[in-house]
Parts: C-alpha cells; sequence; structure tokens
C-alpha cells in the first residue's frame, strides 16, 4: 500500500487504524437535506470583506515586539562572522538571535537519521534561509535592525538545476549527497512482457515546474509566554500539527503549548506544519518578555515556505486496439529543494486506471532552494499532466476517442490497496457527464479552423489517493434560546469550513444557520481535528459535527418528552421547535422549561471510522476548449467544464468556489506559472508578482461550467461527502494541453505552455 | 525598510524645478513605482519632490495646429478613455489601456510611464547589475527569456513601456523643463540606448521634469492600433507589442510607423517592416513580407528565441487589424 509521500504518515494511519471508537455514534445516510447542500453564503463573508475580521497581521497585544529576520542573499553559503554591534545599538532594538545564540541549535528538518539543520544554521542550503533575527517595538525599526547585522559569509558552489543535480560532479548540499534516498520502484505484473502485446505504446518525457503557492495571506505569527506556557497565534492549516512540533522544539508537554488560527487566507500546503518563523518570535517573546510577531514578507514567502517541486516524469504506456491499459511504465524524478521533502507522486499511474502491469521508479533530488511543501495535491498535478497527455497519444494511434479509452479503463476497485472495492466510482460518471454538459462529441470532431486562430478541445482525468484521517471531534452545544455553539479544531483556510459546520448542525438541529455560531482551531478551547489539507476537513469533521449535534438532538428529545408528557418517538425537531407526531402545536425549544433550567445541552460527536473494507475516494474529469493564435502563442481558455465526484454537495456555493479555485490554479500550472531561479547564483529571479504570474480573471474562461457527480454514497461516511480541494486541481493543466495539442497538431510536454512554448512547437516539423 | 527621505509638494512647476536640484530628490508623481523602487533598493532618495498637486500638469488640450498636448500627470485611464484620443490616436488608447491594471492605470501617469525603470529581474532583484553601478549584465548568460532581441549592449533589458512606442509611432514630442529652460525633444530621442549611456534610460536630466507630450495632428487617412502580446490577461509587461501608425490614400499606405515593444531597451522601430508597407495596399503578402522584415536584425540571447515570432506575430495581427478595420 503506498500513499502520496507527503501525506505517507497520515493516510497510513488512516486505514491502518480504522476500527477506533466502538462507542461512536454511526449516523444513517441523511438522504435528502434542505439546509446542508444550499447555496448558503459564508457566515464570515461580511467579516472577511469587510475588514473587520482578525487576522494574525491584525493582532495587536499589548507591549508586543516585532521580528524582522536576516536570511542568507546567497544560495549556498557558510556563515563566517556575524556582528550585531550596530543593531543592537539601533532604536528600538530588544533583542537579537543569531546562528551563535543558544536557541540557533534547536534542530530542524527531523530525520530518521537526526536533525539534518537547525533553527539558525550556518550553512546556508538556499537564498532566504535564516541566520539571524531581531525584535524591536516596530516593524520598521526591526527591519532596519536586521539590515544593519553584519554577516560575513563563505559562498559554496551553487547547483539549482535538478537534473544537474544528480550527476556526481554536482555541488552537495549535504555530507551524504544529493539523493538522500534511494529510489523506490512500485511494481506489479510484467511491465515489459504486456508491452510486447500491446498493440500501440507511447513514450514521452515532460518536465513541469516550480509553482509557488503564494496564498493572499502570508505567512505569520504572534507568540508569548504566559507563566511557562507558550501562546501562539499562527496563520495555519493545522493548529495541532503546530503545537506539536512546538511542544518538541521547546521540549514542553502538549498541555504547555497553545495555538490558535482563526481567520485565514489561504494556505494550499504550504502551512501544514510549523514554520521557524513561529519559533524564532517564540524564542525572542522568551528572551525579552513580551508578545512577538512575526509576519513574514511577500519576497520572504516566495522563497523560504514551500513550493511545489518539479518534475520529469517519463512515462511509456502500452493499450490494446480496444483501448485496454496493458502497461505503464513511469520514472519520475522531484526537486525537493534543500531539504529532503516528498517531490513526486506515483498513486495516479498505480490507481487511476485499471492496469494489470505497472512500475514507477520515483527519485528526488536536493538542489540549493527552498525547501518544497505539500501543494494542493501534492505531485498529483504533474503525475496527470504526464499520464493524461500520455492516454491522449495513446487514443490518438488506436483511432478511439479519448473519452472512450478512458472510460474502457475504470476501475471498481483500488489496485494499491490489494482490490478494495470503492465505496462509490465516480470516474466513469464524470467522464460521462462532464462530456454530455461540454457537448464533447461534437465539439471533438469539429473541423480544424482554417484561420491563424486554431481552436481545440482536450480533457483529463483525476483522483485524489487520500481517504483523510480517522477521527475528530466536535462538541456542540444547545443553549437555552435555541441558538448553537460548534466546537472544533478544525481550520477554515478559507474554503467555507465554518459554513459548512454551520450547515451540518442546522440539518440536524432544524435550526437557522444565523443561530450557529462556530469556534474553532485553539489547541487550548476547541477538539482536536486533523490539519486542514489533504481535501480532508469537511469529510473527517462534518460527521463529527453531525454526530455532536444528534447527540444534542437525543438529549433534547428526550427532555421535551418528559417535559411534554411525550412518548420521544413521537417527537421530532423542526424549525428550532419540538413537533408532536399528530399534533398541530410546534413547542419551540426556547420555551423548553427543562432546557432553560439545565441553560445548556452539551452533545459530543466523533467521526465513525471509515468503512471497513472499502475505500472511498474521490473523482473528477475536466474538459477544456482554448483558442490558440499560432502568430502570436497566445493561448485563451475559452470553455471549461469541471465535473467532480466528491460525494454529496455540502453548500452548492463553496463547491463551485472550490472548483472554480482549483481550475484557476490549473490554468496557472499549465499556462503561466514558474519559479525561475538564476542558473548562475541559485537567487530567485521571479520574485515578485509582475514576474511570477499566477492567473488573472481575465485569464479564466467566461464560460465555465462545475458539474457536481453525486452517486449518493451512503457508505463513505455519515454525511455521504469525498473530499474536493485537490480533485478540482489535479486534471487541470492536462486537459488544457491536451487542448492545445487538438488545436494546433503539436503537443507540448513542458509545463507551463507558454507564448514561447507554442511557437517554439510550431517551428517543429508537422503538424496542421 | 525605506531609506530616509523628506517629502515635499511643491504648489508650483517652477518651486518644484528647484526642488529637484536638491541633490538626492528624485519625484514623485503617480507614486505607483516609486515606493517599490525604494524598499527594494533599486535606488535611493532623500528628497521625494510631489508633483502630483500641479494641475498645469493635467489634463488633454487640443493645440491650435490641431495636435493634442497631454500634460505629464494625466493618467493612463484619462488616456485610454479620452475622446479625442480615441477618435484621432487610438494607437495611445489601446497602448494605455493594455498597461499595468484598472487601478494602476487609475493612479500611473503618462509622464511616469515614460520615464519609467527597467522591470529587469536582474535590475530588480537583489543583483549588482551593471545599470546599478556593478559590472555585469546578468541576463546575458542567465535568465533571459524575457530580455531584449534588438540593441542590446552592455545592458540587455527591454522597455517596459506600453505607450512609449505609441507616442513614438504617433511622431510624438516631448516638452522637459529643468534649471536651465525648457527644451522639447522627439520621441525617437528621448530614450538612451544602453551602447551610449546603460545607466540611464532617458535623456531627462535629475534636475528635469516631464511636463508635457505633445501629439502632431493627426494624417488625414490616417488610422492606428496597438498589439500587445503577454503571457497572462492583465497586469503584466509586454513579451512582445507592435504600435503601427499608417496614413493611407485610398488604400495606398503613404505614411506608415512600425514600433516595437518589449523586444529592445527602447522602443524600437523598424524601418524596414514600414519600408515593405509603403506605396501598397494592406495585401496579405505585404503583411507578411512587413512582419517578416520586422524582425530582420535580431539577435536573439539563449532563452528569447521566441520573440523573433512574436515580433512577426504582433506585427502581422497589428497590420491585419488595421486592414480589416471598418
Amino acid at each position: 500500500m503506498r500513499e502520496p509521500n507527503i501525506y505517507a504518515s497520515e493516510s497510513l494511519d488512516a486505514e491502518r487504524e480504522s476500527g477506533v471508537a466502538p462507542e461512536v455514534l454511526d449516523l444513517p445516510p441523511w438522504g435528502k437535506t434542505t439546509v446542508v447542500g444550499a447555496p448558503v453564503p459564508r457566515i464570515d463573508g461580511h467579516d472577511r470583506v469587510g475588514g473587520t475580521a482578525v487576522y494574525v497581521r491584525d493582532l495587536a497585544l499589548p507591549g508586543m515586539l516585532h521580528c524582522a529576520i536576516v536570511r542568507s542573499p546567497h544560495a549556498h553559503a557558510t556563515v563566517r562572522r556575524i556582528d550585531t554591534t550596530a543593531a543592537a545599538a539601533m532604536p528600538g532594538v530588544h533583542a537579537i538571535i543569531t546562528t551563535d545564540s543558544p536557541e540557533a541549535k534547536i534542530p530542524w528538518v527531523l530525520t530518521s537519521q537526526g536533525a539534518l539543520s537547525q533553527l539558525l544554521d550556518p550553512h546556508c542550503r538556499y537564498e532566504g534561509e535564516e541566520v539571524a533575527a531581531v525584535a524591536a517595538e516596530t516593524p520598521l525599526q526591526a527591519a532596519d535592525a536586521a539590515r544593519a547585522v553584519i554577516v560575513e559569509y563563505e559562498t559554496l558552489p551553487t547547483v539549482v538545476d535538478y537534473e544537474a543535480a544528480t550527476l556526481p560532479e554536482a555541488p552537495k548540499l549535504h555530507p551524504a549527497g544529493n539523493q538522500p534516498s534511494p529510489s523506490r520502484t512500485s511494481q506489479r505484473g510484467d511491465v515489459q512482457a504486456a508491452f510486447a502485446t500491446a498493440d500501440a505504446v507511447v513514450e514521452h518525457t515532460f518536465h513541469t515546474p516550480c509553482e509557488m503557492h503564494v496564498p493572499l495571506e502570508v505567512h505569520g505569527s504572534v507568540a508569548q509566554w504566559d507563566s511557562g506556557q507558550l501562546e501562539v497565534w499562527d496563520s495555519t492549516q493545522g493548529v495541532y500539527a503546530v503545537r506539536d512540533s512546538l511542544a518538541l522544539a521547546f521540549k514542553l508537554p502538549l498541555s504547555s503549548v497553545r495555538v490558535a488560527s482563526h481567520y485565514m487566507g489561504g494556505g494550499f500546503g504550504s502551512k501544514l506544519e510549523l514554520g521557524k518563523y513561529t519559533v524564532i518570535a517564540a524564542v525572542l517573546a522568551r528572551r525579552t518578555g513580551r508578545a512577538v510577531k512575526c509576519v513574514l514578507t511577500r519576497e520572504e514567502m516566495m522563497r523560504c515556505v514551500g513550493n511545489r517541486p518539479a518534475n520529469t516524469i517519463t512515462l511509456k504506456a502500452g493499450a490494446r486496439k480496444d483501448g485496454t491499459l496493458v502497461a505503464l511504465d513511469a520514472t519520475l524524478l522531484g526537486a525537493m529543494g534543500a531539504y529532503p521533502t516528498g517531490a513526486t507522486s506515483s498513486y495516479l499511474m498505480l490507481d487511476l486506471y485499471t492496469c494489470p502491469n505497472v512500475r514507477v521508479v520515483e527519485r528526488s533530488v536536493l538542489i540549493n532552494a527552498g525547501q518544497a511543501r505539500a501543494f494542493r495535491a501534492p505531485g498529483y498535478p504533474q503525475a496527470a499532466w504526464a499520464l493524461e497527455q500520455v492516454l491522449d497519444e495513446l487514443a490518438t494511434k488506436l483511432r478511439l476517442d479519448p473519452v472512450a479509452l478512458r472510460l474502457k479503463n475504470i476501475p471498481v476497485v483500488s489496485q494499491l490497496r490489494n482490490g478494495q472495492p470503492y465505496t462509490s466510482t465516480g470516474l466513469a460518471e464524470c467522464l460521462r457527464r462532464g462530456a454530455e454538459k461540454f457537448g464533447w462529441a461534437e465539439a471533438s470532431k469539429a473541423a480544424a479552423s482554417a484561420g491563424h486562430v486554431k481552436r481545440g478541445v482536450g480533457l483529463a482525468a483525476g483522483m485524489w489517493g487520500s481517504p483523510g484521517a480517522p477521527s475528530a471531534t466536535a462538541i456542540i452545544k444547545l443553549y437555552a434560546d435555541g441558538s448553537v455553539n460548534i466546537n472544533s479544531g478544525a481550520a477554515d483556510i478559507g474554503t467555507g469550513t465554518k459554513t459548512v459546520f454551520a450547515q451540518v448542525a442546522a440539518e440536524e438541529l432544524s435550526v437557522k444557520v444565523e443561530r450557529v455560531r462556530v469556534e474553532y482551531a485553539d489547541t487550548a478551547t476547541t477538539q482536536y481535528a486533523p490539519s486542514s489539507g489533504g481535501s480532508q476537513t469537511i469529510l473527517v469533521n462534518t460527521p463529527a459535527v453531525r454526530a455532536a449535534a444528534a447527540d444534542v438532538k437525543a438529549q433534547l428529545l428526550a427532555l421535551a418528552a418528559d417535559e411534554l408528557k411525550k412518548d420521544v418517538a413521537t417527537l421530532s425537531v423542526k424549525d428550532g421547535s419540538i413537533v408532536i407526531a399528530g399534533e398541530d402545536r410546534m413547542v419551540p425549544f426556547s420555551s423548553l422549561r427543562s432546557l432553560a433550567q439545565r441553560q445548556q445541552l452539551v452533545g459530543v460527536g466523533r467521526r465513525a471510522p471509515h468503512p471497513p473494507g472499502k475505500v472511498a475516494l474521490p473523482f473528477a474529469a475536466h474538459f477544456a476548449e482554448v483558442e490558440v493564435n499560432t502568430r502570436t502563442g497566445a493561448v485563451r481558455v475559452i470553455r471549461y467544464v469541471a465535473a467532480q465526484d466528491s460525494g454529496r454537495v455540502m453548500n452548492a456555493l463553496t463547491f463551485e468556489n472550490q472548483v472554480l479555485g482549483g481550475v484557476t490554479m490549473g490554468i496557472g500550472f499549465g499556462l503561466t506559472e514558474q519559479r525561475v531561479l538564476d542558473r548562475q547564483t541559485g537567487k530567485l529571479a521571479n520574485g515578485s508578482w509582475h514576474d511570477y504570474k499566477i492567473p488573472t480573471a481575465m485569464d479564466f474562461p467566461t464560460d465555465f461550467q462545475c458539474v457536481a457527480v453525486d452517486l449518493q454514497d451512503q457508505e463513505c461516511n455519515s454525511v455521504g461527502a469525498k473530499g474536493l480541494g485537490e480533485p478540482a486541481t489535479i486534471p487541470a493543466a492536462a486537459a488544457i494541453a491536451n487542448a492545445v495539442c487538438d488545436a494546433i497538431g503539436r503537443r507540448i510536454y513542458d509545463a507551463p505552455i507558454t507564448p514561447a512554448s507554442i511557437v517554439n512547437a510550431l517551428s517543429r516539423a508537422g503538424g496542421r | 525598510m525605506l531609506p530616509t527621505f523628506t517629502y515635499v509638494r511643491p504648489e508650483n512647476l517652477g518651486q518644484a524645478i528647484r526642488e529637484l536640484a536638491t541633490p538626492g530628490a528624485r519625484v514623485h508623481a503617480g507614486g505607483t513605482d516609486l515606493l517599490g523602487c525604494l524598499r527594494d533598493r533599486v535606488f535611493s532618495a532623500t528628497r521625494l519632490v510631489s508633483i502630483a498637486g500641479l494641475a498645469e500638469l493635467r489634463g488633454v488640450t487640443e493645440s491650435p495646429d490641431g495636435g493634442l498636448r497631454i500634460g505629464a500627470l494625466t493618467t493612463l485611464s484619462e488616456l485610454a478613455t479620452h475622446p479625442l484620443v480615441l477618435r484621432r490616436y487610438q494607437v495611445l488608447a489601446e497602448a494605455a489601456l493594455a498597461a499595468a491594471s484598472p487601478q494602476l492605470r487609475n493612479q500611473g501617469t503618462i509622464g511616469g510611464n515614460l520615464c519609467q525603470r527597467p522591470r529587469c529581474w536582474y535590475y530588480r532583484g537583489d543583483f549588482p547589475c551593471a545599470r546599478k553601478g556593478g559590472d555585469t549584465c546578468f541576463a546575458k548568460e542567465g535568465e533571459n527569456q524575457l530580455h531584449a532581441i534588438f540593441g542590446g549592449d552592455v545592458c540587455v533589458m527591454v522597455h517596459p513601456s506600453d505607450t512609449a512606442p505609441a507616442l513614438t509611432a504617433l511622431d510624438a514630442t516631448v516638452r522637459l523643463v529643468g534649471a536651465r529652460g525648457s527644451r522639447t525633444v522627439p520621441l525617437n530621442a528621448f530614450f538612451v540606448p544602453p551602447s551610449k549611456d546603460y545607466t540611464r534610460e532617458t535623456v531627462v536630466d535629475a534636475d528635469e521634469l516631464v511636463v508635457e507630450v505633445a501629439l502632431p495632428p493627426a494624417p488625414s487617412g490616417g488610422v492606428s492600433t496597438y498589439r500587445k502580446l503577454r503571457a497572462r490577461g492583465a497586469w503584466d509587461f509586454a513579451l512582445t507589442g507592435a504600435a503601427v501608425s499608417l496614413a493611407r490614400r485610398g488604400k495606398t499606405v503613404e505614411h506608415a510607423r512600425i514600433v516595437l515593444s518589449g523586444v529592445a531597451p527602447m522602443p524600437w522601430r523598424s524601418s524596414a517592416a514600414e519600408k515593405e508597407l509603403l506605396g501598397h495596399e494592406l495585401s496579405d503578402a505585404v503583411i507578411e513580407r512587413a512582419a517578416a522584415a520586422a524582425s530582420t536584425g535580431a539577435t536573439p540571447l539563449s532563452g528569447n528565441g521566441y520573440k523573433v515570432a512574436l515580433v512577426r506575430g504582433a506585427v502581422a495581427e497589428a497590420l491585419s487589424g488595421l486592414r480589416d478595420a471598418p
């Protein structure tokens, strides 16, 4: 069993532990819902757009100091000497830590062989690595003092080309070399023998660029110490993950670390882990006895808090005349950055389509650049870029429709999980219904355009391979006035989680969404929830919320039965009232004397385990129509249909939003985004919004439709929802690439497809 | 974060000129790029002279000869929507609209757009490049996919302005006022090639101000357009662009200006392409010849050979657009 390596520990745990908490109330499926699924606007929408939402950057604690970090301007260097004399004498400066400080030794990048680095490491392995930090009265004083810290470096040879980094003569980042782990091979069947039976074989090498996460909200923390307890406000996707790492860093019990993350402006995977800035803020707070805020600049963020690793993927695929896949053989190379991390994913090759013979060899290499992090479907968009283009090539060779070819290879079981069946497999349905909505049959047969502006259509499919963590707890309180409080540790990273939680409670308790408040993401006051990442927030937490609401409802009905002298079986809830079967009257919760006496009912909900022996995963198929101007190289996505099988739609608005955001991100991956490191110095060349090109509204198709394929999965969990965040972006770039190929008759193997790639491809021989 | 500077807001042009004579002074107009440059240490300043309040530098007026005078503080948004500009100098309206984003166009001025500093990522980044007083142009051996294919020398940056090629195509002139008086410079002599002086982009001296851009009367039978090729749909500098201004008698081209953006350290006039048009109708064949001629003499770097095709594409698109226009 293999999982996308970045989430490996989490996912394996998920499947190993299915079977926890036997006392969990396993609720029957909902069936039809009224509040859940409705287009309910975000409950915090006004706060977010009106400026009243307090993000970390807005937080101001009494006496709070501000931190600025001194970073290596070199991609590879050692610190010879640091002189803080001038900086320490500057106005407002309270504390400075450097590579020479005792706290600098806090271990960093923990591996089974020990820590590979430390908080402030005199061996700087990428531009932007931390060497010192200043706490001062104001952010500007801190920045000025940081600039006044004198650091003498000895520069070292640099390697930023990840293919070159694999060569024996490449400069080494760590004593063990640039490939800390051996290649990993995943294999089933006999690939060589199978290719001999194929009627068509296709092989290509693809390159995908390094992308930056660039969430709207920059990374940052505020830290303070209170009687030996560390309190941290962080912009994070996982308060519990950050708490655990902080406890380790400062050798504290979990109970002495509090991490809270309220409003968040996106993370996309770059905020799943503890950041050095957080630890630095905590160290400086301890030194000064003051709260310390450390908020990164955009420039720091673009270098130091993760990225989507560049991949080189060579993929060979063979199929029979009828489109049956017989073999896939892939080698993947990923660029980890300066420290080991997951940089490739073989998942799609191994499990998206039925294929008895598969071999995937994965290698990852270190380069002098910021460490990669999970980025919305870690490894998947890269793999989809290669796999979905190769499938289209096979279809072309075999003169098959690319939709038909994919439909020929739909799995009903997970081959990676020894043939475990899926609770529902919407892949075929996504392909069929997406194709229907798109008008694929007609669009794909349209004659080639005569002029220099060519139209083309393409599709790609995808899935996400993580079923989510097994455990989450939520507490719900029903107050005497009939209003409701939800308490859950999950972070709302901008996807609308809070609103969906409120809908779930409102549905179960039959109260208005406006009467529900959500307390969230605070390790001191809210209940454990796994990190909001890996498309799991809804499917892991809402069953717990529903269970808590059901618990409250059971207590409420029992109270009401007592007070109204009715059989509890005759009671139900509707519109904030108790309804008695066979009677017209409705008794508002707030008029129950027994509830008023108790003031509140408290319900505890836990998520039931994953269904035993089955796996619940989401699927997608995307269809794109593009216009390619062969004179100018411009590619416009003019029409798009995204069909998603993510089970139940929990909120029609946030669902479409997620998909729209995922497709936009895919347009960036496919057409505009790539980190450019200067090959001479290893420094970031395009570290600005001008030069690092995330797509704008003008790059998004005006004709966009999202098709929700809901197979009414009765087994995946008690709400019927599967993940959406990652599957909404996985196939997007590949669909666009296939459409471009259809338009110009040339395949472009490297992302992003820029005007340069178009005119260069057109100058190759052949094509339309 | 920022250098320490004083900020003055003169009440009239004379005062502004006097203030600018102070060493370390820099002009502040729309301010869309100044603070960023100061913060990023692209250059420094000890005194900011804000001319933003000088009403005399604002607005578009018709001159007695039938041309147009554009105050240096006129915003790009004003230019993009001004009825006279739209009617007679389409290329300028299109170029102004193609620049930046709505917010930046509302704030950015035509004077500032002409005088903007390079956007080369080495110049803007933490690299001691030649233009900033260093001894090398990093782009030559480095990441040069966005750089010049014409006119490169010690520095291979491309001039970032969209309005500059449009104004060059319109034979505009710029009026400068300084301590030593006023002078008028044709736009085709306004920009300084790196071969002459790679540390400056324009002839404007430190104590001079661009006060006005003047357009000659639009020729009869005149049409013009700007075609910008970019990597994304908005807020992006040109990968390549073509500003074209033609005058036709009947269908025959009698006057032609083709000026490219995004391919040279200054707006790059392509006389070879213009020559292909003179005396001809805009047939497919003529357009193709002009487009091909526009790329002659290009000397691409390791990563920007594609711009040769883009130059042809931009010129062909611009000319086809003018041919097909009603």
